[in-house]
C-alpha cells in the first residue's frame, strides 16, 4: 500500500483544481452530500454523523429518462439518452457510504449491464475518510465493515491532526487521479496512521450476520414479522436514504400530446402497490410480509446471489423512521 | 450506449379479437435486422409497450418454429392493457425481450403431454402446443384441457378448432359451470374436475400447467392422485415486473427471481419456495 502526508490546506487546492477542471465536486456539507463550488465549506470532519442521505442519487438519480418517444399518426421515434459523463470526485465519504457501490454493481450487471448505473459509476472517485464517532443507530461493524474500511475508496484519508492527513491510495483509480498533484503529498509513515485506525473506538457488534441469514431462512413465518408490520407506516423513507436499495419502477410521461420520455423512478418494496398484479391480487398483501421481504432481501437473498449483504450499517433508516423502527435491533433479537 | 430498456419498434399487423376482454395482436418488427435476430423459446416473455402508457410484461404466445409474426395475447386490466387495447392496426408498440427461461421441451422429447390451460394461462400453454405440433414426431401422445369461465370467454377459438380437427391430439375443451351456451357441445365443469375425469395416465408423461392460481391450487392435488411427480409438472409464475431483468426488484419470491430464473419452474422447484405467492 502507498501511504503518502497532505495538508489540508493542500487537500483543499486540489479540490479547487478538481473544481477549475470542471469535474463535480460532491461533499457532506450540512446533511447530505452536495455539488461543492466553493471549497471553503469544506469541513472534512471524521467525527460527523453519517450525512442524511448517501451519495447514491448522483449514479442511480431519484428520476431518470431512459428513453423519449415521439408519436405521430401511428409510427413512433425513440430517442436514446445521453449519460453526463462528467466525472464525479466524493471528497469525505464515510466507509458505509464508500462501499456502496460495489455492492449495488453486482445487481445492476448480473447477464445485463445497465449501462446507467455503470457510465456514472466508472467516473466516480471516492475519496473516503476515516469515520471516528458513532451514535445509537451504527452498525458497520456487523455487517462486515468498519469505521476505518477502505472498501469501496479510491483513496482513504486519516486524520492526522486538524491540519494535515494520511493518504492511503487504494486502486489504480486513486493512483491515477492523484498523480497530477505528486507535489502536495509527502511520504507517510504507516505507523502513525495504523495506530489512529487501531484507536478508533468502534460501534459494538450487534449480531452476527451468519447466524442472522440461518435464522431468516428457518423463520420465514414467524410472530415476528407480524409485529413489526402493524408498526410500520409503509411511507418506504427506509428505502430512499437507503445506500444500497435500487428497487425502481419503469413510468412513461407524457409531456405533449405527441411527445414524452419512459423514466425510472426509486420505488420501495414497502409501498402496497409494489407488488400488486394488474387482477388485484398481492404476492405482499400486507405490511409484514413487505418488512419480512425487506429484511431478507438485505440479510438472506441478496448473499444468496451475489455473496454480499444489502446493508452497510449506516443506520440511516432506522435514524429516519418515522416510528423507530431500528432494523439492527430487529435483526439483533432475532432469536429472542 | 447499449440501453437495456430501449424497445423493438413493431407494427400491428393484425388485431384478433379472442372475447369481449382479450385480444391477440399479430406483430411485425419494424427493423429487418431486428426480425430476423429475434429468437425465442417457448414459455418466454417480453415487455410491450404502449407509448405514453408504460409497459406490460406477457408471455409470447406465438411458437418459434412459426416466424413470420409475434404473437402476443392480453386481457384488458389495467393502464397500459387498455391503452394497448385501444390501438388500431399499423400502429406501433415496442418490444423488450425476450427475458425469461422456457419449458425444456428437448428435454420432453420421447415423452406423452398433457397441457392443462385456464382462462388466459392459455397463451404460453399455446405457444408449446404449436411448438410441439411442428415437431409432432419427437413426442408420444398430447393431450390438451383448457377450460374457460363461458363460452364467449374462449380464447384462441381458431387454433383450438386446428387442434380438435387432427386426429393426433386431444383436445378438451370446458366452461364454468354456467357458462355454457344451449349449443355448446364441449365439457362443463372446472379444470380440475374435468383433469379428474380425464384421468390421463402419468406413465411417461410431462404436464405443461398455466392458468389462475386458484386453478393451479386445486389441480396440483388430483395430478398428484393420479401419480404425476412434481419434477413432472412444469408451470409458470406471473409476478408483476418492471424491468424483466433481474433489477427492479418486484418478482421475486425469496432469492429466486422470476424474470429470470423463471418464468418456467416445476412444481418440485416451487414447492421449495417461501410460499409468498
Amino acid at each position: 500500500m502507498d501511504e503518502k502526508i497532505i495538508l489540508k490546506d493542500d487537500l483543499l487546492r486540489i479540490c479547487g483544481d478538481v473544481i477549475d477542471k470542471g469535474h463535480i465536486l460532491l461533499c457532506p456539507v450540512m446533511n447530505e452530500y452536495s455539488i461543492v463550488k466553493d471549497f471553503s465549506r469544506i469541513k472534512l470532519d471524521a467525527s460527523a454523523l453519517p450525512a442524511g442521505t448517501s451519495f447514491k442519487c448522483y449514479v442511480f438519480p431519484k428520476t431518470e429518462p431512459v428513453l423519449y418517444y415521439k408519436r405521430s399518426k401511428s409510427d413512433v421515434q425513440l430517442i436514446d439518452v445521453n449519460i453526463d459523463r462528467k466525472n464525479i470526485v466524493i471528497l469525505g465519504a464515510k466507509p458505509c457510504d464508500a462501499n456502496s457501490l460495489n455492492i449495488m454493481k453486482h445487481l445492476f450487471n448480473w447477464d445485463y449491464s445497465d449501462e446507467f448505473f455503470n457510465l456514472r459509476e466508472k467516473n466516480f472517485i471516492i475519496i473516503g475518510l476515516m469515520c471516528s464517532h458513532y451514535d445509537e443507530y451504527c452498525f458497520c461493524t456487523s455487517v462486515d465493515s468498519s469505521p476505518v474500511s477502505e472498501k469501496g475508496s479510491d483513496i482513504f484519508l486519516i486524520p492526522v491532526d486538524e491540519n494535515k492527513f494520511a493518504m492511503r491510495i487504494i486502486t489504480e483509480k486513486g493512483s491515477e487521479f492523484i498523480s497530477p498533484y505528486a507535489e502536495y503529498l509527502k511520504t507517510g509513515d504507516e505507523n502513525i496512521s495504523k495506530q489512529i485506525t487501531e484507536n478508533v473506538k468502534l460501534p459494538k457488534v450487534a449480531f452476527d450476520s451468519n447466524e442472522v441469514y440461518e435464522w431468516l431462512g428457518e423463520n420465514f413465518e414467524s410472530p415476528k414479522w407480524e409485529g413489526i408490520g402493524n408498526l410500520c407506516l409503509s411511507c418506504a423513507k427506509c428505502a430512499f436514504v437507503c445506500p444500497v436499495c435500487h428497487c425502481f419502477d419503469i413510468v412513461d410521461e407524457d409531456y405533449s400530446y405527441t411527445e414524452g420520455r419512459r423514466m425510472k423512478n426509486w420505488d420501495g418494496c414497502q409501498f402496497g402497490n409494489f407488488t400488486m398484479h394488474a387482477s388485484g391480487h398481492n404476492p405482499r398483501d400486507i405490511q409484514s410480509k413487505r418488512y419480512r421481504q425487506r429484511v431478507n432481501h438485505k440479510f438472506r437473498y441478496y448473499v444468496d446471489k451475489f455473496g454480499e449483504i444489502l446493508c452497510t450499517g449506516c443506520g440511516r433508516c432506522s435514524r429516519g423512521c418515522p416510528v423507530s423502527i431500528d432494523i439492527k435491533e430487529i435483526v439483533s433479537n432475532c432469536k429472542d | 450506449m447499449n440501453n437495456i430498456y430501449m424497445p423493438h419498434l413493431a407494427e400491428i399487423k393484425e388485431i384478433i379479437d379472442e372475447s369481449p376482454d382479450t385480444r391477440t395482436f399479430r406483430l411485425k418488427f419494424k427493423d429487418g435486422d431486428t426480425a430476423d435476430r429475434f429468437e425465442f423459446k417457448a414459455g418466454q416473455f417480453a415487455e410491450y409497450s404502449a407509448f405514453g402508457d408504460g409497459e406490460s410484461t406477457f408471455c409470447i404466445a406465438s411458437s418459434p418454429t412459426r416466424k413470420e409474426f409475434i404473437e402476443c395475447s392480453f386481457k384488458v386490466f389495467g393502464k397500459v392493457t387498455q391503452a394497448l387495447h385501444r390501438l388500431n392496426r399499423g400502429d406501433t408498440i415496442g418490444i423488450r425481450g425476450p427475458y425469461g427461461n422456457w419449458f425444456p421441451l428437448d428435454e420432453l422429447k420421447g415423452k406423452n403431454l398433457l397441457f392443462i390451460a385456464g382462462g388466459i394461462g392459455i397463451a404460453p400453454v399455446r405457444c408449446v402446443i404449436d411448438n410441439v405440433l411442428d415437431l409432432r414426431n419427437d413426442f408420444k401422445d398430447l393431450t390438451i384441457i383448457s377450460g374457460a369461465r363461458s363460452v364467449s370467454d374462449i380464447i384462441y377459438k381458431q387454433e383450438i378448432n386446428v387442434w380438435k380437427d387432427r386426429t393426433d391430439i386431444k383436445t378438451i375443451i370446458t366452461v364454468d359451470p354456467g357458462g355454457e351456451t344451449p349449443s355448446w357441445d364441449g365439457e362443463v365443469g372446472f379444470v380440475p374436475a374435468i383433469l379428474e375425469k380425464t384421468a390421463p395416465s402419468p406413465e411417461n408423461t410431462a404436464v405443461i400447467l398455466c392458468g389462475p392460481p386458484v386453478m393451479i391450487k386445486l389441480t396440483i392435488p388430483i395430478l398428484t392422485n393420479l401419480g404425476f411427480k412434481d419434477e413432472e409438472i412444469f408451470t409458470t409464475l406471473e409476478n408483476r415486473m418492471k424491468c424483466g431483468l433481474g433489477k427492479c426488484g418486484r418478482c421475486n419470491i425469496g432469492n429466486v427471481y422470476v424474470c429470470k430464473d423463471g418464468p418456467v419452474f416445476t412444481y418440485a422447484q416451487i414447492k421449495r419456495m417461501p410460499q409468498e405467492f
